[in-house]
């Protein structure tokens, strides 16, 4: 590097020094060697001394003809942050008036009316409140299901009233009173402390045996000879039910049969399912096959996701049917409401209230049946149908999105930190997908048959819960790291959001191309559900062996 | 020497940082005037300056996560802005002063000190705030550079792209522009030896 200029001194103390050197000694810049050798000069020389202090004042001038505020700060700048905050409210406003509408109108278009079929079906009477404050172990009834749009709607009605509030709390109380009162609503009195829980290779009530209290069975083969005085929960591979249960039958097997009786309902998650015995109330399943046998029967009505369901007893109230193949040979007191490819009504049939099926063929009917109500009214699924089914499923992704949307935006608020992390997590794609393989199956498992059995419901419903918010969440953070990837990281909390709304519309976009190809998009959003929740499952342990002090593994997968 | 403008509010740094939008509000209504004097000083016109400062805030909102909180708040903000206006004033190719110019060829001379007094005695901060605005564009970027934000020579000479060895010659250069116009003769800039 050559020197630069003027920074020797001229000669010795004889001459004067350059310009430059008195610069730099004045800024400090020098030597220690040369800048003592400046210093002893100007002692001596009256010129260079002049022009040192010449200099130093002249630096002064400058310094403070550049500080003086001669002009103040322009009323554009000086509204500037007053205009971007009044636009972002506006922005605000709209934002939640548009996402309010949606999730509104997604509510009224596709939930109420679920809803009010699984009423009519008899599972109504319960909403989320009702359910949380007055029934405590709500994951009970299959309706929590639909429910799950509630949670949403109410986090969003919650989070929106939250940031109203906002100048009365720190966000930190905000999150501990969301947390608080969710722990409250779940720890509400539930019936958990009646629960008796028995498992094995092959479990056995025997006739002579009465249980009192609700009862979780876990095993290979199940028998229920005996007579329980609750509800049961029975999980395994064969469900016989022989003698009494007095309240509601909970299950998942591969097959389930009932000869014996059930005062209240079925709801069940089956292969087959089979009702030669009596059930008091209502009948709920998904199922490939449902039976109702000729000596069976059901106090009230039955709703079914089948592939093929046979009727021969007696159904007390009305059937709602999703099924392949639905064949009615028995009676039924209410009406039926089918949907599906084939209705046949045998001779032998008898049904009080009207019939309507909606499918592909005509439904058959038999010389013989006694349907009161007159003839079956009868929808053909046609190419318009075809054509407003899709601008149906259209409309229902783009408020769907809008809501995600909504729901991410209240996250990032409530939870700025853990948001970002969550998608830098994201962004080690193996360890993510890996996790969320690993634990978006697990958990529930875990959440449902160890915390319920050894623990108690309501740690087991808030693992549940902690699921549910995590599978739903898993969008939002798949949405925001496409948003990442494309604009880039920020710090700022509208840039995040702007992020992750840009991912989503794409998601949003993405999943009606996907549509049109059979189990592309549910291997998409599989895929999404996998990635995001395995994100924010390595965020929550990171935090958890931060605190905890342990030691961070590293990526499972680079 | 202590970089013009506000003490560092941590507190209201974390918090934007964090997105807090109140905060960023706070830490724009107190630095948004010194940013906009920098500007006003480094570019041609005010309405540069008015813009540049809209910029250079949007930029910082950006970069925020990038600010290393050990260092000082203040130095980081003007070098961020230091860098939107240079790179404006490149792209514009409004660079008049005489860049391809050989910086070695700067004399070594001793002007006249108390022609030199003289004129400093004379001269108001509004004059000088006049002559600046005549000087060609790196010359008063690099006089705001180190007499307003107070950067240190490696700073000026990663800003302007210069080698460190030869700031000192940018500067007093710029300084001889500046009693140029100040003077509108070249006489003290070209003094001889006394």
């Amino acid at each position: 590097m050559s020197s630069p200029p003027g920074t020797n001194l001229q000669g010795k103390n004889r001459q004067h020094l350059d310009e430059m050197t008195i610069l730099l000694y004045l800024e400090g810049q020098l030597e220690r060697a040369k800048a003592m050798d400046v210093s002893a000069h100007t002692q001596e020389c009256g010129s260079c001394r002049v022009l040192l202090r010449a200099l130093e004042r002249e630096s002064r001038l400058l310094t403070r003809a550049m500080l003086e505020e001669d002009e103040p700060l322009p009323a554009r700048l000086a509204n500037f942050q007053q205009a971007v905050k009044r636009s972002m409210q506006w922005i605000w406003m709209v934002t939640f008036g548009l996402a309010a509408t949606g999730v509104y109108a997604l509510y009224t278009s596709y939930i109420e009316p679920v809803q009010s079929r699984l009423q009519d079906a008899g599972f109504g009477g319960t909403n989320l409140l009702g359910l949380l404050i007055f029934q405590g172990a709500f994951w009970k009834g299959w309706q929590s299901m639909v429910s799950l749009v509630e949670i949403l709607a109410l986090v969003i009605i919650g989070g929106s009233a939250l940031l109203l509030f906002r100048r009365w709390f720190r966000r930190g109380a905000l999150a501990a009173l969301l947390v608080v009162g969710m722990c409250g609503a779940l720890m509400m009195p539930s019936n958990a402390a009646a629960l008796e829980t028995r498992k094995g290779e092959t479990i056995e009530i025997t006739k002579s045996e009465t249980i009192k209290g609700d009862l979780l069975l876990t095993g290979h083969r199940i028998v229920i000879d005996g007579t329980v005085d609750g509800d049961v929960y029975a999980f395994g591979q064969d469900i016989e039910v022989n003698g009494h249960i007095t309240g509601d039958l909970l299950t998942g097997a591969q097959s389930v049969r009932v000869p014996g009786q059930i005062d209240g309902n079925i709801r069940a998650f089956v292969n087959n399912l089979t009702i030669p015995g009596t059930v008091g109330r209502n009948v709920m399943t998904w199922s490939q096959t449902m039976t109702l046998d000729g000596k069976g029967s059901i106090g009230r009505s039955l709703l079914t996701f089948c592939q093929t369901l046979g009727i021969e007893g007696k159904v007390g109230g009305d059937v709602t049917a999703f099924d392949q193949t639905l064949r009615l040979t028995g009676t039924v007191s209410g009406g039926v409401d089918a949907k599906g490819e084939m209705l046949t009504i045998t001779k032998t049939a008898e049904v009080t209230g009207p019939v309507k099926f909606e499918g592909e063929s005509q439904p058959r009917v038999e010389d013989g049946a006694k349907l009161h109500a007159g003839n079956i009214e009868f929808t053909k699924h046609s190419e318009k149908d075809r054509s407003e089914n899709r601008r149906s499923y259209l409309l229902h992704r783009l408020l769907w999105t809008s809501s995600f949307i909504l729901y991410g935006l209240v996250l990032i608020w409530l939870m700025p930190k853990f948001a970002v992390d969550t998608v830098t997590s994201a962004e080690n794609i193996g360890a993510s997908l890996g996790l969320g393989v690993l634990a978006g199956i697990s958990l529930p498992f875990a959440g449902v048959l160890i915390c319920f059995t050894f623990v108690g419901i309501p740690l087991g419903v808030l693992g549940v819960i902690l699921w549910l918010v995590m599978i739903f969440s898993a969008q939002i953070v798949f949405g925001g790291l496409i948003g990442r990837w494309i604009l880039g990281r920020t710090e700022d909390v509208w840039g995040r959001v702007g992020r992750m709304a840009l991912g989503m519309a794409i998601i949003g976009v993405t999943v009606p191309i996907l549509h049109e190809i059979p189990m592309v998009e549910f291997l998409f959003k599989l895929v999404i559900m996998a990635w995001g929740f395995g994100a924010i499952a390595l965020t929550m342990y990171k935090r958890i062996a931060r605190s905890s002090g342990a030691v961070v593994l590293p990526p499972m997968v680079a | 020497m202590t970089v013009p403008g506000p003490t560092d509010s941590v507190e209201a740094i974390a918090r934007a940082r964090a997105g807090d939008s109140e905060a960023w509000g706070d830490l724009y209504r107190v630095y948004a005037p010194a940013i906009f004097r920098f500007c006003r000083r480094a570019l041609p016109t005010r309405e540069d300056a008015e813009d540049a400062t809209t910029e250079v805030f949007m930029k910082v909102r950006d970069k925020l996560h990038q600010y290393d909180a050990t260092r000082p708040f203040t130095s980081w903000l003007y070098k961020v802005a230091a860098n939107h206006c240079w790179d404006l004033l490149r792209r514009r190719k409004i660079r008049q002063d005489k860049e391809t110019e050989d910086l070695d060829t700067l004399p070594l001379e001793h002007p006249d000190a108390n022609q030199l007094e003289q004129l400093i005695e004379q001269r108001t901060s509004e004059e000088v705030r006049k002559a600046l605005d005549k000087l060609p564009s790196r010359a008063r970027m690099a006089l705001v550079l180190r007499y307003y934000s107070d950067m240190s020579y490696d700073e000026i000479a990663d800003e302007l792209g210069v080698r460190r060895a030869f700031v000192g010659v940018v500067l007093l250069r710029a300084r001889h522009e500046l009693r140029q116009a100040l003077e509108g003769s070249g006489a003290l800039a070209a003094g001889g030896a006394g």
